[in-house]
């Protein structure tokens, strides 16, 4: 930005920038960093290095894989497993319930459709955990509790989905639906064959962001899986947590599987979810 | 804020097609009405039961008096008010600053910008295990303080220092997501006034307050009410770190609330702190807009 002309000036100005991303970013980045190493390291080594402190302790020396096939040992590949299934069927369900109530928003007037729009972006400010304890008593009565279907069903339809998906297709030039339509072409083959392939990069950031949900779900699986039986990763971590205390490196390799999943899916995709969230927030 | 959609169209009005529009609503307003609507109505009636030997008994106000009287209750609000009053403004400002990291231009910045979104990978519970061994007695913190002869601190486990420290997990956490929002405000806000604003000599702090932050200001109470939301009923950081303790100095309503329900049993009691959290998330929530359709809005 800065004009200056002197380049040792510049040279300077471009070294202090870095040295204050760099800071920012170590914070970002120390705590995964610190637990993928110490994942590699044996659990009597876990905190060596540390007082006094060397840099030795940010390197994974010695390293192994043991914790990661204790991990799998003590059985988490089946923790992942319920959870990609938990959180993929919610995503692909999710993406066609609030696709069409995004479509029916942004392509019909209807009576009460402002106060039907309003209750549902006030319906994703307010929590899942606003409501999850009174959740509990509604799948209970609906006979779910220790059911799959509890953790699924209540999580598809999702405001914030529907919103980015409203906010997408109101931007589309209504000439196409208008052409397609004079031509008689069914609105369900307008939304399949016209929007749906439009929108490719808002069904992703609203994939991403119902996977993600589904990932970090915490309380809700807790109070709706009461006899845990069936374990989401989240609340596999917490239980792992409490019950093996002290193999710091297992608990690490937890945790570094717990993130890298999700972050793997995201750096890729990180201009469309970044996109797609930034202008929910605009407009919103 | 939904005033602003677009103009519906001319074509629609002639031959609205009803049975398709609901066909494509009902899937989601069902769940919004069953999964989101009917459970806070059924707090607020269960708030009023209480459950005696396998009896459920209507008992009115009861559960809501027993509240006042109730000095947990107050200490927990208190937490939870004083937890909010610190942890909101402190993870807005961080991630204003970040996101103005974020959307400057340079060579390598792409590098950082990937950086500070990891944290949004990495769930609540995920961070709080590894910040609980980072911050234990003989963890990485104490171990680098250490280094400037700051003696080990016991992060979790002093009441002074728990509250504070499970405000800094949880602003590690969430500022990188609340920053995407905040972009989303900076990339909308139109050069030319910074263009005009450095032509007339405007400082970099003028400009930021002068220029930045009011043009800002309906992301900034957007993601205000947000984080608000989310920050007042935080859960699991608690739940896994200090069971509200030590000594309440973390017993958060929400918490207080599990603990109530599904410790000790007694849901009526639960569902009363729930209606009163949520309600005071209402008035909050409800203050906030106001202020965001005010002067400044769009």
């Amino acid at each position: 930005m800065s004009m200056s002309s002197n380049p040792v000036r510049q040279g300077l100005s471009l070294g202090a920038k870095h040295l204050v991303y760099a800071l920012v970013a170590f914070v970002f980045v120390l705590p995964l960093w610190w637990a993928i190493v110490s994942s590699l390291r044996p659990n009597a080594e876990v905190f060596a290095d540390i007082f006094p402190f060397t840099a030795k302790a940010l390197l994974p020396s010695p390293a192994s894989l043991e914790a990661y096939t204790g991990v799998f040992e003590r059985g988490f590949g089946m923790i992942i497993a319920n959870t990609l299934i938990v959180a993929l069927i919610t995503m692909a369900a999710g993406l066609v319930v609030n696709g069409a109530a995004g479509f029916a928003f942004a392509m019909f007037d209807f009576k009460g459709k402002k106060y039907i729009l309003t209750a549902i972006i006030i319906s994703f400010m307010l929590p899942f955990e606003a409501i999850a304890l009174p959740l509990y008593t509604v799948t209970q009565q609906l006979g779910w509790l220790d059911n799959i279907a509890a953790l699924i069903v209540p999580s598809i339809a999702n405001g914030l989905a529907v919103f980015l998906f409203y906010q997408f297709f109101s931007q589309v030039p209504k000439d196409y639906a208008e052409a397609a339509r004079l031509d008689g072409v069914s609105w369900i083959n307008i939304l399949l064959r016209i929007y749906v392939p439009l929108s490719m990069p808002t069904c992703i950031s609203a994939a991403l962001l119902l996977f993600i949900f589904q990932w970090e779900a915490f309380l809700w699986p807790l109070l709706a899986m009461p006899s845990q039986q069936f374990k989401v990763i989240q609340v596999g971590m917490a239980a792992f947590q409490q019950q093996y205390q002290t193999i710091w490196n297992q608990l690490f390799a937890v945790a570094v599987i717990t993130a890298l999943i999700p972050i793997a899916l995201l750096l890729p995709l990180q201009r469309y979810y970044v996109q797609g969230l930034a202008g929910a927030g605009i407009k919103g | 804020m939904v005033g602003d959609a677009p103009p519906v169209d001319r074509m629609t009005n002639s031959r609205t097609p009803v049975l398709l529009i609901a066909a494509l609503l009902a899937p989601a307003l069902i769940g919004l009405v069953v999964f989101r609507l009917y459970p806070i109505a059924l707090a607020a009636g269960d708030s009023f039961f209480n459950v005696l030997r396998g009896q459920r008994v209507f008992v009115g106000f009861d559960n809501y008096i027993a509240l006042l009287t109730d000095s947990i209750f107050w200490n927990s609000l208190w937490v939870t008010l004083w937890f909010n009053l610190l942890i909101n403004p402190i993870q807005i400002a961080l991630a204003l600053g970040l996101a103005l990291l974020y959307v400057q231009q340079f060579k390598g910045v792409t590098f950082y910008r990937i950086l500070f979104l990891i944290p949004i990978g990495v769930s609540l519970p995920t961070a709080v295990i590894i910040w609980r061994i980072m911050l234990s007695q003989d963890g990485l913190v104490n171990g680098v303080l250490g280094i400037a002869g700051v003696p080990a601190q016991p992060w979790l486990t002093a009441q002074s220092l728990a509250l504070y420290s499970i405000i800094a997990i949880a602003t590690w956490k969430g500022i990188s997501y609340w920053m995407i929002f905040i972009i989303g405000g900076l990339q909308n806000i139109s050069p030319e006034i910074y263009d005009a604003a450095k032509v007339d000599g405007v400082k970099p702090w003028q400009q930021l307050f002068y220029i930045t932050i009011p043009l800002l200001r309906p992301t900034l109470l957007f993601v205000l009410v947000a984080d608000v939301s989310i920050n007042f009923l935080l859960f699991a950081p608690i739940f896994m770190l200090t069971q509200g303790g030590p000594a309440d100095s973390t017993n958060v309503l929400m918490y207080e609330a599990y603990k109530s329900g599904f410790i000790f049993g007694d849901m009526g009691r639960a569902m009363a702190i729930i209606v009163v959290v949520v309600a005071i998330l209402l008035v909050i929530v409800g203050l906030q807009f106001r202020l965001l359709s005010g002067k400044g809005a769009r």
